[in-house]
Protein backbone atom coordinates (compact mmCIF):
# COMPACT_ATOMS: atom_id res chain seq x y z
CA UNK A 1 0.00 0.00 0.00
CA UNK A 2 3.04 2.24 -0.04
CA UNK A 3 3.43 2.93 -3.85
CA UNK A 4 1.11 3.52 -6.34
CA UNK A 5 1.70 0.02 -7.91
CA UNK A 6 0.74 -1.74 -4.75
CA UNK A 7 -1.97 -0.04 -4.33
CA UNK A 8 -3.12 -0.71 -8.14
CA UNK A 9 -2.82 -4.63 -7.40
CA UNK A 10 -4.73 -4.68 -4.10
CA UNK A 11 -7.59 -2.62 -5.77
CA UNK A 12 -7.59 -4.56 -8.63
CA UNK A 13 -7.52 -7.92 -6.26
CA UNK A 14 -10.30 -7.05 -4.58
CA UNK A 15 -12.42 -5.51 -6.78
CA UNK A 16 -11.43 -9.48 -8.85
CA UNK A 17 -12.60 -11.32 -5.80
CA UNK A 18 -16.02 -8.88 -5.26
CA UNK A 19 -16.78 -9.41 -9.13
CA UNK A 20 -16.36 -13.28 -8.18
CA UNK A 21 -18.66 -13.25 -5.24
CA UNK A 22 -21.41 -11.11 -7.28
CA UNK A 23 -21.34 -13.61 -10.05
CA UNK A 24 -21.78 -16.48 -7.98
CA UNK A 25 -24.24 -14.14 -6.22
CA UNK A 26 -26.19 -14.19 -9.79
CA UNK A 27 -26.10 -18.06 -9.77
CA UNK A 28 -27.51 -18.51 -6.96
CA UNK A 29 -30.28 -16.57 -7.07
CA UNK A 30 -31.18 -18.19 -10.45
CA UNK A 31 -30.17 -21.75 -9.70
CA UNK A 32 -33.51 -23.09 -8.14
CA UNK A 33 -36.17 -21.52 -10.84
CA UNK A 34 -38.05 -23.58 -12.97
CA UNK A 35 -37.76 -22.41 -16.78
CA UNK A 36 -40.03 -24.80 -18.17
CA UNK A 37 -43.23 -23.14 -20.25
CA UNK A 38 -46.05 -24.32 -22.05
CA UNK A 39 -45.60 -25.36 -25.03
CA UNK A 40 -48.33 -25.88 -28.34
CA UNK A 41 -47.14 -27.99 -31.49
CA UNK A 42 -49.44 -29.16 -34.10
CA UNK A 43 -48.51 -31.28 -37.18
CA UNK A 44 -50.46 -30.97 -40.29
CA UNK A 45 -48.61 -32.94 -42.76
CA UNK A 46 -46.14 -36.04 -42.93
CA UNK A 47 -44.32 -37.40 -45.84
CA UNK A 48 -42.95 -40.21 -45.74
CA UNK A 49 -40.11 -41.27 -48.77
CA UNK A 50 -38.14 -44.29 -49.37
CA UNK A 51 -34.62 -42.55 -50.42
CA UNK A 52 -30.94 -43.85 -50.67
CA UNK A 53 -29.56 -43.07 -47.58
CA UNK A 54 -25.46 -41.86 -48.26
CA UNK A 55 -24.43 -41.06 -45.06
CA UNK A 56 -25.06 -44.53 -43.38
CA UNK A 57 -25.33 -48.20 -44.62
CA UNK A 58 -26.11 -48.84 -47.90
CA UNK A 59 -29.58 -49.56 -47.48
CA UNK A 60 -32.99 -47.99 -48.17
CA UNK A 61 -34.03 -46.52 -45.23
CA UNK A 62 -37.51 -43.95 -44.49
CA UNK A 63 -37.09 -40.48 -44.76
CA UNK A 64 -39.72 -38.20 -43.32
CA UNK A 65 -40.61 -34.82 -43.65
CA UNK A 66 -42.31 -33.38 -41.13
CA UNK A 67 -44.48 -29.98 -41.92
CA UNK A 68 -45.61 -28.88 -38.29
CA UNK A 69 -47.03 -25.83 -37.00
CA UNK A 70 -45.23 -24.55 -33.89
CA UNK A 71 -46.64 -22.32 -31.50
CA UNK A 72 -44.35 -21.80 -28.65
CA UNK A 73 -44.60 -18.57 -25.75
CA UNK A 74 -41.10 -18.38 -23.87
CA UNK A 75 -41.45 -15.30 -22.50
CA UNK A 76 -44.82 -13.48 -22.28
CA UNK A 77 -44.21 -9.29 -21.10
CA UNK A 78 -46.91 -10.17 -18.62
CA UNK A 79 -44.97 -11.30 -15.58
CA UNK A 80 -48.15 -12.44 -13.77
CA UNK A 81 -48.79 -14.74 -16.31
CA UNK A 82 -45.70 -16.84 -17.20
CA UNK A 83 -42.95 -17.43 -15.50
CA UNK A 84 -39.65 -15.67 -17.27
CA UNK A 85 -37.62 -17.62 -18.71
CA UNK A 86 -34.89 -14.74 -19.39
CA UNK A 87 -33.69 -13.91 -16.04
CA UNK A 88 -30.68 -12.22 -15.48
CA UNK A 89 -28.67 -15.31 -15.79
CA UNK A 90 -29.49 -16.35 -19.66
CA UNK A 91 -27.73 -15.32 -21.88
CA UNK A 92 -29.43 -17.90 -24.77
CA UNK A 93 -31.70 -20.51 -25.46
CA UNK A 94 -31.10 -23.18 -27.75
CA UNK A 95 -34.29 -24.35 -28.80
CA UNK A 96 -34.66 -27.80 -30.40
CA UNK A 97 -37.29 -30.22 -31.85
CA UNK A 98 -36.98 -33.59 -31.47
CA UNK A 99 -38.64 -36.46 -32.64
CA UNK A 100 -38.55 -39.85 -30.39
CA UNK A 101 -39.72 -43.47 -31.25
CA UNK A 102 -39.01 -46.78 -30.79
CA UNK A 103 -38.32 -49.21 -33.58
CA UNK A 104 -38.14 -53.21 -33.72
CA UNK A 105 -33.56 -52.45 -33.27
CA UNK A 106 -34.07 -49.55 -31.12
CA UNK A 107 -35.91 -49.04 -27.73
CA UNK A 108 -35.68 -45.20 -27.77
CA UNK A 109 -34.53 -42.97 -31.55
CA UNK A 110 -34.25 -39.84 -30.86
CA UNK A 111 -33.79 -36.80 -34.35
CA UNK A 112 -33.30 -33.76 -33.76
CA UNK A 113 -35.25 -31.69 -36.82
CA UNK A 114 -35.23 -28.50 -36.12
CA UNK A 115 -33.38 -25.54 -33.68
CA UNK A 116 -33.07 -22.08 -33.30
CA UNK A 117 -31.47 -19.55 -31.43
CA UNK A 118 -33.14 -17.01 -29.64
CA UNK A 119 -30.98 -14.41 -28.18
CA UNK A 120 -31.40 -11.57 -25.19
CA UNK A 121 -33.55 -8.90 -26.37
CA UNK A 122 -35.03 -10.60 -29.45
CA UNK A 123 -38.54 -11.50 -29.71
CA UNK A 124 -39.46 -13.69 -27.15
CA UNK A 125 -42.69 -14.91 -28.69
CA UNK A 126 -42.48 -17.54 -31.31
CA UNK A 127 -45.26 -18.00 -33.57
CA UNK A 128 -44.10 -20.14 -36.09
CA UNK A 129 -46.32 -21.55 -38.89
CA UNK A 130 -45.74 -24.01 -41.59
CA UNK A 131 -42.30 -24.90 -40.80
CA UNK A 132 -40.36 -27.58 -42.44
CA UNK A 133 -37.72 -29.48 -40.90
CA UNK A 134 -34.71 -28.14 -40.97
CA UNK A 135 -32.66 -31.17 -41.05
CA UNK A 136 -33.46 -34.82 -42.81
CA UNK A 137 -35.31 -36.72 -40.45
CA UNK A 138 -33.60 -40.13 -41.36
CA UNK A 139 -34.44 -43.70 -39.90
CA UNK A 140 -31.41 -46.21 -39.82
CA UNK A 141 -34.11 -48.96 -41.29
CA UNK A 142 -37.40 -48.71 -42.13
CA UNK A 143 -38.95 -47.91 -38.57
CA UNK A 144 -41.03 -44.96 -39.66
CA UNK A 145 -43.28 -46.24 -42.00
CA UNK A 146 -46.58 -47.17 -40.21
CA UNK A 147 -44.77 -46.00 -36.70
CA UNK A 148 -47.82 -44.78 -34.68
CA UNK A 149 -46.26 -43.28 -32.23
CA UNK A 150 -43.28 -40.45 -33.30
CA UNK A 151 -43.38 -38.01 -30.31
CA UNK A 152 -42.28 -34.43 -31.18
CA UNK A 153 -40.89 -32.56 -28.06
CA UNK A 154 -39.41 -29.17 -27.86
CA UNK A 155 -36.80 -28.46 -25.30
CA UNK A 156 -33.96 -26.00 -24.91
CA UNK A 157 -30.65 -25.25 -23.86
CA UNK A 158 -30.63 -22.56 -21.27
CA UNK A 159 -27.29 -20.88 -21.42
CA UNK A 160 -26.89 -18.93 -18.62
CA UNK A 161 -24.23 -15.60 -17.22
CA UNK A 162 -22.43 -18.28 -15.10
CA UNK A 163 -23.66 -21.55 -13.15
CA UNK A 164 -24.70 -24.80 -15.13
CA UNK A 165 -26.20 -25.47 -18.14
CA UNK A 166 -29.91 -26.90 -17.60
CA UNK A 167 -31.37 -28.59 -20.30
CA UNK A 168 -35.34 -28.00 -20.24
CA UNK A 169 -38.10 -29.91 -21.50
CA UNK A 170 -41.20 -27.77 -22.47
CA UNK A 171 -44.17 -28.92 -20.93
CA UNK A 172 -46.14 -30.20 -23.69
CA UNK A 173 -45.86 -32.61 -26.83
CA UNK A 174 -47.42 -34.18 -29.48
CA UNK A 175 -47.97 -37.74 -31.06
CA UNK A 176 -47.96 -38.10 -34.90
CA UNK A 177 -48.65 -41.44 -36.66
CA UNK A 178 -46.97 -41.69 -39.91
CA UNK A 179 -48.49 -42.80 -42.70
CA UNK A 180 -48.39 -46.23 -44.26
CA UNK A 181 -47.16 -45.40 -47.70
CA UNK A 182 -44.33 -43.61 -49.32
CA UNK A 183 -44.35 -40.79 -51.58
CA UNK A 184 -43.51 -41.44 -54.85
CA UNK A 185 -39.75 -40.55 -54.80
CA UNK A 186 -39.73 -38.20 -58.53
CA UNK A 187 -39.96 -34.85 -57.00
CA UNK A 188 -36.91 -35.85 -54.78
CA UNK B 1 15.44 12.70 -17.17
CA UNK B 2 14.15 10.46 -14.29
CA UNK B 3 15.15 12.70 -11.74
CA UNK B 4 11.33 14.97 -12.95
CA UNK B 5 9.53 11.60 -11.83
CA UNK B 6 11.20 11.56 -8.53
CA UNK B 7 10.45 14.36 -7.72
CA UNK B 8 6.52 13.44 -7.53
CA UNK B 9 5.28 12.27 -4.65
CA UNK B 10 4.32 8.85 -4.19
CA UNK B 11 4.21 7.58 -0.37
CA UNK B 12 1.12 7.64 1.82
CA UNK B 13 2.00 8.16 5.62
CA UNK B 14 1.18 4.42 7.52
CA UNK B 15 -2.58 6.28 8.90
CA UNK B 16 -3.06 7.23 5.09
CA UNK B 17 -2.76 3.75 4.01
CA UNK B 18 -5.02 2.30 6.39
CA UNK B 19 -7.54 4.92 5.35
CA UNK B 20 -6.65 4.45 1.41
CA UNK B 21 -7.34 0.41 2.04
CA UNK B 22 -10.18 1.27 4.05
CA UNK B 23 -11.52 3.98 1.32
CA UNK B 24 -11.35 1.68 -1.40
CA UNK B 25 -12.97 -1.28 0.20
CA UNK B 26 -16.04 0.41 0.99
CA UNK B 27 -16.57 2.18 -2.08
CA UNK B 28 -16.06 -1.43 -3.99
CA UNK B 29 -18.12 -3.30 -1.59
CA UNK B 30 -21.20 -0.21 -2.05
CA UNK B 31 -21.10 -0.19 -5.99
CA UNK B 32 -21.28 -3.84 -6.18
CA UNK B 33 -24.35 -3.89 -3.93
CA UNK B 34 -26.17 -1.24 -5.67
CA UNK B 35 -25.54 -3.19 -9.02
CA UNK B 36 -26.38 -6.14 -7.53
CA UNK B 37 -29.69 -4.90 -6.42
CA UNK B 38 -30.26 -2.88 -9.45
CA UNK B 39 -28.84 -6.16 -11.92
CA UNK B 40 -31.49 -7.95 -10.16
CA UNK B 41 -34.74 -5.74 -10.46
CA UNK B 42 -34.05 -4.95 -14.12
CA UNK B 43 -32.80 -8.63 -14.72
CA UNK B 44 -29.58 -7.75 -16.48
CA UNK B 45 -26.35 -8.83 -15.42
CA UNK B 46 -24.09 -6.54 -17.30
CA UNK B 47 -25.86 -3.76 -15.47
CA UNK B 48 -24.15 -5.22 -12.30
CA UNK B 49 -20.80 -5.48 -13.61
CA UNK B 50 -20.41 -2.13 -15.33
CA UNK B 51 -21.75 -0.59 -12.08
CA UNK B 52 -19.41 -2.40 -10.20
CA UNK B 53 -16.49 -1.12 -12.70
CA UNK B 54 -17.65 2.42 -12.18
CA UNK B 55 -17.04 1.94 -8.20
CA UNK B 56 -13.80 0.68 -9.47
CA UNK B 57 -12.90 3.54 -11.33
CA UNK B 58 -13.97 6.03 -8.37
CA UNK B 59 -12.26 3.83 -6.23
CA UNK B 60 -8.93 4.27 -8.49
CA UNK B 61 -9.23 7.52 -9.04
CA UNK B 62 -9.56 8.17 -5.09
CA UNK B 63 -6.73 6.02 -3.68
CA UNK B 64 -4.36 5.47 -6.30
CA UNK B 65 -2.92 9.26 -6.12
CA UNK B 66 -1.44 9.70 -3.35
CA UNK B 67 -4.02 12.89 -1.99
CA UNK B 68 -2.84 15.20 0.87
CA UNK B 69 -5.40 13.33 2.78
CA UNK B 70 -3.42 10.27 3.32
CA UNK B 71 0.07 12.56 3.91
CA UNK B 72 -1.46 14.40 6.73
CA UNK B 73 -0.06 11.99 9.58
CA UNK B 74 3.96 12.18 8.53
CA UNK B 75 6.42 10.18 10.65
CA UNK B 76 8.05 11.89 13.83
CA UNK B 77 11.38 11.24 13.02
CA UNK B 78 14.19 11.50 16.08
CA UNK B 79 15.82 15.07 15.90
CA UNK B 80 19.67 15.37 14.12
CA UNK B 81 21.76 13.69 17.18
CA UNK B 82 24.36 16.34 17.08
CA UNK B 83 27.43 14.32 18.33
CA UNK B 84 28.03 12.72 15.10
CA UNK B 85 30.07 15.03 13.39
CA UNK B 86 32.58 15.61 16.19
CA UNK B 87 32.91 11.56 16.48
CA UNK B 88 33.74 11.43 13.11
CA UNK B 89 35.90 14.76 13.14
CA UNK B 90 38.03 13.23 16.23
CA UNK B 91 39.96 10.46 14.06
CA UNK B 92 41.13 12.75 11.76
CA UNK B 93 42.41 15.20 14.33
CA UNK B 94 44.35 12.00 15.46
CA UNK B 95 45.76 11.69 11.91
CA UNK B 96 46.51 15.04 11.49
CA UNK B 97 48.39 15.05 15.04
CA UNK B 98 50.58 11.77 13.85
CA UNK B 99 51.29 13.40 10.62
CA UNK B 100 52.64 16.41 12.53
CA UNK B 101 54.82 13.97 14.95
Amino acid sequence: MNTVLSRANSLFAFSLSVMAALTFGCFITTAFRDRSVPVNIHVSRVLLKNVDDFTGPRERSDLGFVTFDLSVDILCFIWLHLKPIFDWNVKELFIYLSAEYSTKNNALNQVVLWDKIVLRGENTKLDLKDMKSDYYFFDDGNGLRANKNVTLTLSWNVVPNAGILPLVMGSGHISVPFPESYESTKSY
Amino acid sequence: MFSMFNSIPTHMDYKGQKLAEQIFQGVILVSAVIGFIYGLIIEQFGWTVYIMLAGFAISCLLTLPPWPMYRRNPLTWQPIVQETPEIREKPQENLKKKKHK
